[in-house]
């Protein structure tokens, strides 16, 4: 089944247009690492799937529901529903420094009203004890490392039960140590045949992790397919040049 | 010095109407610049603009001028002027002060507002809140907790300002002491209400470093 399925999209910031052309499909259970240089959109791609920034031309559709077509979008009620298919990780967590980590996790859920209080915070903390957080339930955000945060916050994404994953850039502001345990937990739930998209400057995890690389330059796909594709046996001068780069 | 226990009294009588108005205007102010903040900030073009005039008269003129418009001024606007009248100095002093530092504080939430980081819009949206969700549960907290010193240097202020409704004749605790040092000659009534206004102050302070430190995050 297609989770998400991209058609032409273009999105201009005033003069500067950064998404030119962009499409691609993925599949469920699909990992999908999206690579490329600064400024090449990547960030931009992403966050337009859950309309953190709005496209000005072409498709997207999600789980066959169409999210927009051409700069108009779904209805407001539509468009939440096919928006709360989807979670999303932050580069800078954005966990709420006023709650501690419990009412991080339930406090959209609450909202919402998702469940009761007593089956929220069961699930709470089962999610935490998935990232290995469970004593940190009564902590603040401020007296978390940032590879706790960044789990705290992929917790707080799953707390919606999203059928797609969006990182963007989630282990950029950590350091090597707290990076790997920011990708395990990616990784366990890679094994659980979550959807995800993932932008990452991390080749080697994406190269391990992942069964589709994006590779995106000035705003076009300029390379997709497989890791062993994209990265070994592409030919592109640019996509080869990156790599020798950041490899 | 003799005549201490004499005017002591006088001049907490005098203190209970500062404290009075001191937490009249601060009830009634902050909720109104907050409510302020949001039209100013808010999607209204004809709203912000009117409200940037409001806070641009109310923080542009001194707030004694404000007090003798309100009390002296209004009830010779031509026309309207008897239905304007405010009769009770009080409810005018009162009134002044509020418009006042509500222009104060609405720029002060707005200080605080916008040094919320646009990443927490983000998270909320991305979560499924909605719009009135975010801002009552995720930036109304964040914007308070970082208004917090500044509202109280602004309280602080607050204190001290209260003096000025002497000039419309109310006995506040300025009015009773210089009617005291001008009967006595003695100028130990100041000193003492110098000291009033600093325990006040002192107090106020605290208060606001205990609310700091309850919603520090």
């Amino acid at each position: 089944m297609k989770m998400i399925e991209v058609k032409n999209i273009r999105k201009s910031f005033g003069d500067l247009e950064v998404l030119k052309d962009v499409s691609f499909d993925v599949e469920q259970g699909d990992v999908v690492a999206i690579l490329g240089p600064s400024g090449s959109g990547k960030s931009t791609m992403l966050r337009s799937l859950i309309e953190l920034e709005k496209v000005d031309r072409g498709e997207i559709k999600i789980e066959g529901e169409t999210l927009c077509t051409n700069g108009v979008y779904a209805p407001k009620r539509k468009k939440r529903a096919i928006l709360n298919k989807m979670g999303m990780v932050f580069q800078h967590f954005n966990l709420f420094p006023h709650m501690n980590i419990r009412d991080n996790l339930m406090c959209a859920c609450l909202c919402s009203k998702q469940g009761t209080k007593k089956e929220l915070e069961k699930l709470a903390e089962e999610l935490l004890a998935k990232v290995e957080l469970s004593d940190k339930i009564d902590a603040m955000p401020a007296q978390l490392s940032g590879g706790q945060k960044q789990r705290v916050a992929i917790a707080r994404a799953l707390m919606r039960k999203p059928d797609i994953m969006l990182f963007d850039e989630p282990t950029s502001a950590l350091d090597p140590e707290l990076t790997k345990e920011v990708l395990n937990v990616i990784k366990q739930l890679s094994r659980e045949k979550m959807t995800m998209l993932i932008v990452t400057h991390e080749i080697g995890f994406a190269v391990e992790a992942a069964n589709k690389i994006i590779f995106l330059d000035g705003g076009y796909v300029a390379a997709s397919g497989t890791p062993d594709e994209v990265v070994n046996n592409s030919g592109n001068e640019r996509i080869m040049s990156f790599l020798d780069k950041v490899m | 010095m003799a005549n201490l226990k004499e005017w002591i009294p006088l001049m907490l009588q005098g203190c209970g109407l500062t404290v009075k108005l001191f937490f009249i205007v601060i009830v009634l102010s902050l909720p109104l610049g907050l409510i302020l903040t949001f039209l100013y900030t808010g999607k209204s073009y004809v709203i912000r603009k009117i409200v940037g005039f409001y806070i641009l008269i109310m923080r542009g003129t001194p707030l004694l001028l404000q007090i003798f418009f309100i009390y002296f001024g209004l009830p010779f606007v031509p026309k309207i002027g008897p239905m304007l009248t405010i009769n009770d100095r009080f409810t005018a002093g009162c009134l002044a002060y509020v418009l006042n530092y509500a222009a104060y504080f609405a720029e002060i939430f707005r200080g605080g507002l916008l040094s919320v980081d646009k990443g927490q819009y983000e998270a909320a949206k991305v979560l499924g809140m909605t719009e009135t969700q975010t801002t009552f549960k995720i930036i109304l907290p964040q914007m308070i907790r970082i208004s917090l010193p500044a509202v109280s240097n602004e309280a602080i202020i607050l204190v001290k300002d209260t003096a000025l409704i002497t000039t419309i004749g109310l006995a506040d605790l300025l009015k009773v002491t210089n009617n005291i040092v001008n009967r006595t000659t003695n100028i130990t009534a100041f000193i003492v209400a110098g000291c009033f206004y600093l325990v006040m102050s002192y107090f106020l302070t605290l208060a606001f470093k205990h609310l700091e430190k309850r919603y520090a995050f």
